[in-house]
């Protein structure tokens, strides 16, 4: 299939999307909690998380957040290395796992760039955030959008310019993580902070002081 | 710059099991690659290690899925499902194949081998060198496929695990080839001539081992941050006596003295003592090249 012909063809569908407007989040954690209560993740794990971090020092300090989730990549690693189709891609690019074909080797877990997928403990299958799909099917927005107090996240059809989404990444400036990984993640950020991206540095390198 | 206040992050996705595996099934790639030197390619000295290099090599690949169906959730479902779910950009989804048809194929071979029928011997020892490297060489694609991670995704990844694992099936098999010798032949007496030429092909794969580790990390020294940092928790952070003294300095570097210096070779207690070196130091490599990958975050 040539690739005009299959993004006329996906054009009819949704494609979803969310933008985070990082001028608006509080870093309350709401989102959080909303989803562990609507897709009973277990205690320990997260399927969507707020990293927070502090900048500077007492009395000038600054906190910046970034909620994570699954990137709902169009290019999304972690289906390109299960071996048994268990990670699949949606059309509509929600990027899901048929917990009937995995087999639990976690190597999706140790090959997504953004470590937002983890084991099930009861049940030995993989499990991540979906874009609360159950919900988006039906019509309503992902609980975490819902329960947002200041309408930080905001979920859409991307390819619908009419859309807030469509809008938002069409006119702010938007970032994604970790783009240069060639995964062509679909949740955007408005005013994200470098800060909270840079990872935990364990390790002092040699030529560092 | 930012102190992080609250974060998650999971870590340590495939454990020591697949280490276990790792090694076994190098282990086994190695000792077939020695049974196949004398039928495969005419090297008549090391005739005497094929028969026992084929039996090991079966036996090890027997034993190594366990480990790997340890380290899966659903070992029984992946059994099947890993055959009628293929995903042809999936490593792991070759492996299964090749963890089939490499078993397979030397036992094929070791029938041949033990009725005496050169021709056969020789046809399936050769088809039994792509499936050694393939069932070995895909381990280190495994790693080097997991995009996320700097320090596996590295070209050399295949070619080091290759490596290593000739490496230490040539310590194994002078090991196994002493024991068998000295105790369980009629002689008593070592062959010298195979002991000879095994340790000193393990010197010079040794040497070929010890560079592409070196070309390895001289370059993540010079990558993105994150495999600098992984290459400094290597070499002077928490890995470091695993790395550096267990694996390189006692699995690699003074085997390789002692069975490069002809003096040192022809003392028996001396060689034993560099393989067994050699096989704890093989080991160590596997544990650390998984474990390496993992421990530092990613976000």
């Amino acid at each position: 299939m040539s690739t005009a012909k299959k993004e006329k063809q996906n054009d009819k569908l949704p494609r979803w999307g969310m933008v985070i407007d990082l001028d608006r989040c509080i870093g309350c954690h709401t989102c959080e909690i909303a989803c562990k209560v609507q897709n009973d993740v277990p205690l320990g794990m997260w399927r969507s998380w707020v990293k927070e971090i502090e900048k500077g020092r007492y009395p000038n300090v600054v906190r910046s957040f970034r909620p994570t989730l699954c990137n709902h990549c169009e290019n999304p690693v972690c289906v390109k290395v299960c071996p048994v189709h268990a990670s699949y891609r949606r059309e509509d690019g929600i990027v899901m796992v048929d917990p009937h074909l995995c087999v639990g080797c976690r190597y999706c877990m140790s090959a997504c760039p953004y470590e937002v997928r983890y084991i099930h403990p009861q049940k030995g299958i993989l499990d991540k955030c979906d874009f609360c799909h159950h919900r988006v099917d039906a019509g309503l927005q992902p609980a975490c959008v819902e329960a947002c107090p200041t309408s930080a996240r905001i979920f859409g059809d991307l390819h619908d310019p009419h859309s807030e989404v469509a809008r938002l990444v069409a006119k702010k400036p938007v970032q994604a993580l970790k783009v240069d990984m060639g995964t062509d993640p679909h949740v955007y950020y408005i005013g994200l902070d470098q800060a909270t991206m840079e990872i935990k540095r364990e390790v002092k390198l040699v030529w560092e002081k | 710059m930012g102190k992080i206040v609250y974060d998650v992050h999971y870590q340590t996705t495939l454990a020591f099991m697949i280490s276990y595996y790792f090694y076994l099934t190098g282990l086994s790639a190695g000792s077939f690659m020695i049974s196949t030197l004398s039928y495969g390619f005419g090297f008549e000295k090391f005739k005497a290690a094929s028969k026992m290099g084929v039996v090991v090599a079966v036996l090890l690949l027997l034993a190594a899925p366990q480990f790997l169906l340890m380290q899966v959730a659903w070992p029984v479902k992946s059994l099947w499902h890993n055959f009628v779910y293929l995903n042809p950009t999936s490593a792991i989804s070759y492996g299964a194949f090749l963890l089939v048809l490499y078993p397979l194929n030397s036992i094929i071979y070791g029938i041949f081998m033990f009725r005496d029928n050169k021709k056969w011997t020789k046809f399936f020892g050769l088809l039994g060198i792509p499936l050694a490297l393939a069932v070995h060489g895909y381990t280190g694609w495994i790693l080097a496929l997991g995009i996320a991670r700097d320090y596996w995704n590295t070209g050399l990844m295949p070619i080091v695990f290759l490596f290593s694992a000739m490496v230490s099936g040539i310590s194994m098999m002078i090991l196994l080839i002493m024991i068998r010798d000295r105790y369980f032949t009629k002689e008593k007496q070592i062959n010298r001539e195979i002991i000879d030429g095994l340790a000193k092909l393990l010197g010079w794969l040794l040497v070929v081992d010890l560079f592409l580790v070196f070309c390895d990390y001289s370059i993540l020294l010079y990558s993105r941050l994150e495999g600098q940092e992984v290459a400094h928790f290597m070499l002077f952070g928490k890995m470091a006596f695993g790395f550096v003294v267990v694996e390189n300095l006692i699995g690699k570097i003074i085997p390789m003295i002692i069975v490069m210096v002809p003096k040192l070779r022809n003392n028996y207690y001396l060689l034993v003592l560099a393989a067994i070196m050699n096989m704890i130091g093989i080991l160590a490599m596997r544990i650390v090249t998984v474990y390496g990958g993992q421990v530092l975050p990613l976000m």
